[in-house]
């Protein structure tokens, strides 16, 4: 590795020139996090590429060489290519939403009134919470007999037949938890934004007599693009990822309508005992994903620029 | 309202018809706006809190009153009638029927704690010296560890979950308090931060410091250390708010009851749920206390440290 390249010639330092041996102090100081990174970020993907052409369980190890075998078994494998729409429509539904919640509640939140301060502060609690605290506090408001939204409805006249254990309603009632959960951390993102426009482009436009809407349109839309994009492209890599909700409130049902990617994988690995082939599938969506924000990185660059 | 108004905020005279929406709105936003303001206020308290306090209140109560309440909806639905901390003994092992049924969530804050100390320290420690490293530092050919580095932020964390199990276990660190602490001794994107930092501190600081014959290690002790705290405070902040609250790392990473950190301890009740909502509820409170606590007396370095992240 790079580290030990380096370190090696630390006995002889004296042959080296003072500048090498600068330069030899200074690598010390960063070897220890550039290890970590090779260790715990860079090698698992090679392992995972290595594990994937294996027989490969929690307990025995590395068994026989099978190939692309466990590839090949993706491609067929129906509820891989399932897993993998329910992650995108996962995504196609919250990043949407809460892209615009973020949005609206930036521009109410970001004017400097009485009270503001805490309102910010309060829309930020649930991004503090663990995804395990808000998904179990929010299944139970969920529940189909004791929960807060069925006593609430109930005080208007409705009834529901649940939402979590609903095939049709499972995966938005994830999405909205989700929302929740996340809308503030997006929120501070336009917050910062919105304060990067100059208040003069405003004044301006009021002074050439634009409604507050069309200066929404023509000055704050425009000007908060690139922010809106990095938005959406992170929030959708991450959307693709979904696991601990559905982990906690769902495990993948009802009737498979909301086992998205990473549970999928989860369960080969963790419960069938199947790390082969979950290295497989990790590897597939890790490339996809890799390929994703690689492009949305480049184009996000080009972008910043203008 | 249908006569001619003079817009207060740019003091132009409105000529639109009262019926166009956006001439309208301007003269009732400056009518209203406290009032649509104190509204919108109700509706995001209500939204982001009455879940928090659905389950605080529901952690004090006795568990016949969360369900004998619960039906038709009303003040009682949410806040108690009897305030009792039973459900905290319970979960303690304090009371006998938390201790027969072997809840120790004292044992999952510990775990929690210990790692969360272990992490946010090392990666104070570390993390300060790659940034130092890539911030002031001569070395040549630099910006290729700087791409080493920034190349991790495309690694999907989720999904990177199961090939660092299968390292871990080839290390032999398997269920131990190491696996969920050495992973995570550096951090891509804190050593990004604190760089961007690091670089704006004046140079002439530790310029004079080297020509007076210090070391680099006294420098970032000495000058760095001090003059990047702010910067620091936010990091571990994040840092912390991020180790406390993992939940599939450790679920995957180790097995025994031992070692369960808090966020697993919760979710493993789970299945007793529908029997005792007031052990539920009280350990979601214990387990979110510590994060909520720290964000309430730094929320402006959490702020920063949204930003920052969002604009990694």
């Amino acid at each position: 590795m790079v580290a030990a390249s380096v370190t090696r010639p630390a006995a002889g330092a004296r042959l080296l020139s003072l500048k090498h041996r600068q330069y030899l102090v200074a690598f010390l100081f960063v070897a220890p996090a550039l290890i970590n990174f090779a260790i715990f970020r860079y090698i698992p993907i090679f392992m995972a590429g290595e594990a994937s052409l294996y027989d490969y369980s929690l307990l025995g190890g590395f068994g026989d060489f099978v190939g692309l075998k466990n590839y090949r078994r993706a491609l067929e494998d129906d509820l891989f290519w399932s897993s993998m729409w329910v992650s995108f429509q996962y995504a196609l539904m919250k990043v949407p939403l809460q892209v615009v919640l973020a949005l609206l509640l930036a521009m109410f939140v970001s004017r400097e009134v009485r009270g503001m301060s805490a309102i910010r502060t309060i829309i930020f609690f649930p991004v503090v919470t663990s995804l395990v605290v808000a998904a179990m506090l929010w299944s139970m408001m969920y529940n189909k007999d004791l929960g807060l939204f069925q006593s609430m409805m109930g005080a208007f006249g409705v009834r529901h037949n649940g939402f979590l254990s609903n095939p049709d309603l499972a995966l938005p009632s994830i999405v909205l938890m989700m929302v929740w959960k996340e809308v503030g951390f997006s929120m501070i993102i336009f917050v910062a934004g919105l304060k990067g426009i100059p208040e003069m482009f405003y004044d301006a436009a009021a002074i050439d007599g634009a409604s507050p809407f069309q200066r929404f349109l023509h000055i704050t839309l425009p000007l908060l693009k690139p922010v809106t994009l990095f938005v959406v492209v992170t929030q959708t890599i991450s959307a693709m990822q979904v696991f601990v909700p559905i982990f906690v409130m769902t495990q993948g049902g009802p009737f498979f309508a909301t086992n998205a990617i990473v549970y999928y994988i989860y369960q080969n690995g963790f419960a069938y005992n199947d790390m082969g082939y979950a290295s497989a599938l990790s590897f597939f969506v890790l490339a996809l994903l890799v390929a994703v924000s690689y492009i949305q990185f480049k184009a996000l660059k080009g972008q910043a620029e203008y | 309202m249908a006569t001619v108004t003079t817009n207060p905020t740019t003091g132009s005279t409105s000529v639109r018809p009262p019926d166009a929406a956006h001439g309208s709105r301007v003269r009732l936003t400056a009518l209203a706006e406290p009032v649509f303001r104190y509204l919108a206020y109700a509706v995001i308290v209500v939204v982001f809190l009455l879940p928090f306090v659905w389950m605080f209140f529901g952690s004090v109560r006795r568990e016949i009153e969360i369900h004998g309440y619960m039906f038709p909806f009303s003040w009682h639905t949410i806040v108690p009638v009897e305030w009792t901390i039973q459900s905290y003994l319970d979960i303690f092992g304090i009371s006998e029927e938390g201790a027969k049924g072997g809840l120790r969530f004292h044992r999952g804050l510990m775990n929690s704690g210990i790692i969360a100390v272990a992490v946010v320290s090392s990666s104070m420690l570390f993390n300060t010296m790659a940034a130092y490293f890539f911030a002031r530092l001569p070395f040549p050919g630099k910006k290729w560890l700087t791409a080493y580095v920034l190349a991790t932020f495309l690694l999907p964390f989720e999904v990177t979950v199961v090939p660092l199990y299968l390292v871990i276990s080839e290390m032999g660190l398997r269920n131990s308090y190491w696996a969920m602490i050495v992973p995570f001794y550096a951090s891509p994107f804190i050593v990004f931060m604190l760089t961007q930092f690091l670089g704006g501190i004046p140079k002439d600081l530790d310029e004079a410091a080297l020509v007076d014959g210090a070391s680099y290690w006294a420098i970032l002790w000495k000058i760095i250390f001090p003059n990047a705290l702010p910067a620091i405070a936010t990091a571990a902040l994040i840092e912390f708010q991020f180790i406390w609250n993992l939940f599939y790392w450790p679920l995957i990473a180790t097995s025994s009851l031992d070692l369960q950190v808090i966020q697993v301890m919760i979710a493993s009740q789970t299945s007793d749920r529908t029997v005792y909502w007031g052990r539920t509820f009280a350990g979601l409170v214990v387990a979110v206390f510590p994060v909520l606590i720290l964000f309430l007396f730094g929320q402006r370095y959490y702020f920063r440290g949204a930003v920052l992240s969002g604009m990694k």
